[in-house]
């Protein structure tokens, strides 16, 4: 479970995050949505340990154990996942060989064994399938060329291999065209289970017929100020942000 | 016979040495009289503002260079040709000579016109007492590469040359070791040439302590339709430059000069070359990736002179550089002089700190910063390490390039 408490989170001295506080059970999906610039990838960064998004006060547990002391390497070991709005290109990088390595880096971190190289080619084959990456996409060089809905397709297919135990899905549908959107929502409900849990951050209620959510919340002003069923997202659509600025 | 005024204890041993010895030709006095009148270049010399060998010898010991041991060599696993020059002193492969081969220890040049007003190649004509030749027959191409290393030991100084001729449709790669532990001087004068339609590829390592004092110039004349390729790692050293002078003088001939350095602590690289295009149609591409961390200085300077009769010349330079500590220096330098119209001539130069955004991502995936880090570096590097062609020798490069990134 992911818990955040009253968290307060400033960046570059201006305070983003004012008193959050979220709770995604185990098993649940969640969906975040709100303005622009309301903080919600602040959010994801400083869950997932970006330097520079320090909380101030407040707490982010997983399964009860506080993450911010964690480097985001022992966060991603323990299971945390981070699919990025604006996902890198890092030119000279191996795609195959850096999904390899950071999958070793987790397990050995858990003190798991690591994979074979043979049991890895055949994953990561299996994955880019299913999330409609040939394989010349993989012998490139990390994201360099891709386009914007590749690169999305390359933060899923490292979803899939890692099999998280949290994710957070930053703007994952953004950019997506109606293909990809269904890919997203396939991936996501084979990895569903009682042990996983995903906080899916979005601004368009689309993916959410993909992806039915547990719950949905509305981030506005650095706080949650709504929360209910998914038949609040279809709401949202319809009225906007307006009322939750105003609220804010 | 020349005088140095107010000489360094290293200029006095150097000097010293000059005079003791007998039967010095008259060529050789001439160069310790243009050594005397340049002498060891200084910061304010142009070209060497940011190499100060005058500096670093100022220091020096100009004792005797000691044996030691040699260590084996990683490219010994590409079963070369295997030269020695240890200390200065050259020592030709304990096998029969192949066919399509000529080498030997033979007496050094004269002079190298084009190189007359270089300091340390001057004093270099005037003191190394030997030189290995070696030359490929016409339309041979050599399968096996051929391995010099250079191994300095000791203190003191001690020159050598190598002169080669790579003949008309021949073919040979060359790997050049620079190694040992030594904290001396050594000065290396490679000059050849590259004739007609011929393929010449050298790779250059050095993989040494951190006392050496090292100059090497390899200077290349290339003919007709020749290619050239020079491929460089530097770890650095006390002291290091080398010094690529390619000469293009007939049409149609084309050159890749690529390098890289790593260095940390207190050492120094420096990758120097000077490209003259004095015929028609040749092409040079050239790349430089430097990595500086501690107090580590890289220095590239990289210099297209295209003459008025070099037209449809297309060369390109592009340095890149990462700092990756505060007391890190890297220090650039290209530059362009050209005086035909009909060219293509671009040059780049980038300089920065590591992609925090990217250390990030990878962080996120799992890789601690040591390992984000390495992977950052390894790839920035590898766009040099990618110009070996010769798969088991790229990997060599690039498990030197993860040898120094598991010391730091
Ligand atoms: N590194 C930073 N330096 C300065 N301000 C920042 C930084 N990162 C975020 N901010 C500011 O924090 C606020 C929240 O940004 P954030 O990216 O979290 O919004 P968001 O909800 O993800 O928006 P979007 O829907 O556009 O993705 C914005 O006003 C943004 O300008
Ligand atoms: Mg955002």
């Amino acid at each position: 479970m992911l818990k955040i408490d009253n968290l307060h989170v400033a960046v570059s001295g201006a305070e983003i995050l004012k008193g959050l506080s979220l709770e995604v059970p185990k098993g649940e999906v969640h969906a975040i949505m709100g303005p622009n610039g309301s903080g919600k990838s602040t959010l994801s960064y400083t869950v997932a340990g970006r330097d520079g998004y320090d909380a101030t006060s407040g707490d982010v547990t997983l399964d009860d154990e506080s993450v911010l002391d964690l480097s985001p390497d022992e966060r991603a070991a323990k299971g945390l996942f981070l699919s990025f709005q604006h996902p890198m290109e890092i030119p000279g990088v191996q795609t195959m060989n850096f999904i390899r390595t950071a999958m070793n880096a987790q397990r050995k971190a858990r003190g798991e064994e690591e994979v074979s190289a043979a049991d890895f080619i055949r994953l990561i084959r299996e994955k880019a399938k299913l999330v409609g990456l040939d394989d010349a996409k993989l012998k490139r060089q990390f994201n360099v060329g891709f386009s914007g809905g590749e690169k999305k397709r390359m933060e899923m297919l490292q979803m899939a291999m890692f099999e998280p135990r949290f994710a957070i899905m930053d703007e994952t549908d953004s950019g997506l065209d109606i293909d990809a959107l269904k890919m997203v929502g396939e991936v996501v409900n084979a990895l569903r289970g009682p042990d996983r849990g995903f906080l899916v951050i979005t601004h368009y209620q689309r993916l959410l017929d993909y992806i039915k959510p547990d719950a949905v919340h509305v981030l506005a002003g650095g706080r949650i100020v709504k929360s209910g069923g998914p038949e609040l997202a279809v709401e949202l659509e319809k009225s906007g942000y307006e009322q939750f600025i105003e609220a804010a | 016979m020349s005088a140095l005024a107010n000489p360094s204890p290293f200029e006095a041993a150097l000097e010293a040495d000059f005079n003791a010895r007998s039967g010095t030709s008259e060529a050789q006095a001439a160069a310790f009289d243009r050594f005397a009148k340049l002498r060891l270049p200084n910061r304010r010399v142009e070209g060497w503002k940011w190499t100060d060998f005058n500096a670093a010898l100022r220091s020096a010991e100009p004792g005797d260079a000691a044996e030691a041991d040699i260590k084996p060599s990683p490219f010994s696993a590409l079963d070369p040709l295997e030269f020695r020059i240890v200390n200065g002193r050259i020592e030709l492969p304990d096998e029969p000579v192949s066919e399509g081969l000529r080498y030997g220890v033979v007496n050094p040049v004269a002079t190298i016109p084009d190189l007359e007003d270089h300091p340390i190649a001057s004093l270099n004509v005037a003191l190394a007492r030997k030189a290995l030749g070696f030359e490929v027959s016409d339309d041979v191409a050599f399968d096996r590469p051929v391995l010099i290393r250079h191994i300095n030991t000791g203190g003191g100084f001690s020159f050598a040359q190598t002169m080669m001729r790579i003949s008309p449709g021949a073919r040979l790669r060359l790997i050049e070791t620079y190694e040992g532990e030594g904290a001396g001087f050594y000065s290396h004068l490679f000059h050849m040439v590259v004739r007609d339609g011929a393929d010449f590829r050298r790779a250059v390592c050095q993989d040494m302590g951190e006392g050496g004092i090292v100059n090497s110039i390899c200077a290349a004349k290339l003919d007709k339709q020749a290619k050239f390729y020079s491929t460089g790692l530097s770890t650095g050293s006390r002291l290091s430059r080398h010094e690529c002078h390619v000469h293009f003088w007939a049409p149609g001939s084309s050159a890749s000069i690529n390098s890289a350095a790593l260095v940390a602590g207190e050492r120094h690289s420096d990758f120097t070359t000077d490209t003259q295009f004095r015929a028609e149609g040749c092409a040079v591409s050239q790349l430089h990736k430097g990595v500086a961390k501690d107090r580590g200085r890289n220095v590239f300077q990289g210099k297209f002179h295209v003459f008025r009769e070099a037209q449809k010349t297309d060369a390109k330079m592009a340095a890149n550089a990462l700092i990756l500590s505060d007391g890190a220096e890297e220090n650039h330098k290209p530059e362009l002089e050209i005086y035909a119209d009909d060219v293509e001539c671009a040059h780049g130069s980038t300089v920065g700190a590591l992609d925090e955004d990217a250390l990030f991502y990878l962080r996120q995936r799992g890789l601690n910063e040591n390992e984000a880090r390495a992977l950052l570096i390894e790839a920035f590097v590898g766009e040099v390490v990618e110009k070996f062609e010769d798969e088991a020798l790229r990997n060599i490069f690039a498990s030197l390039v993860d040898k120094w990134l598991e010391q730091q």
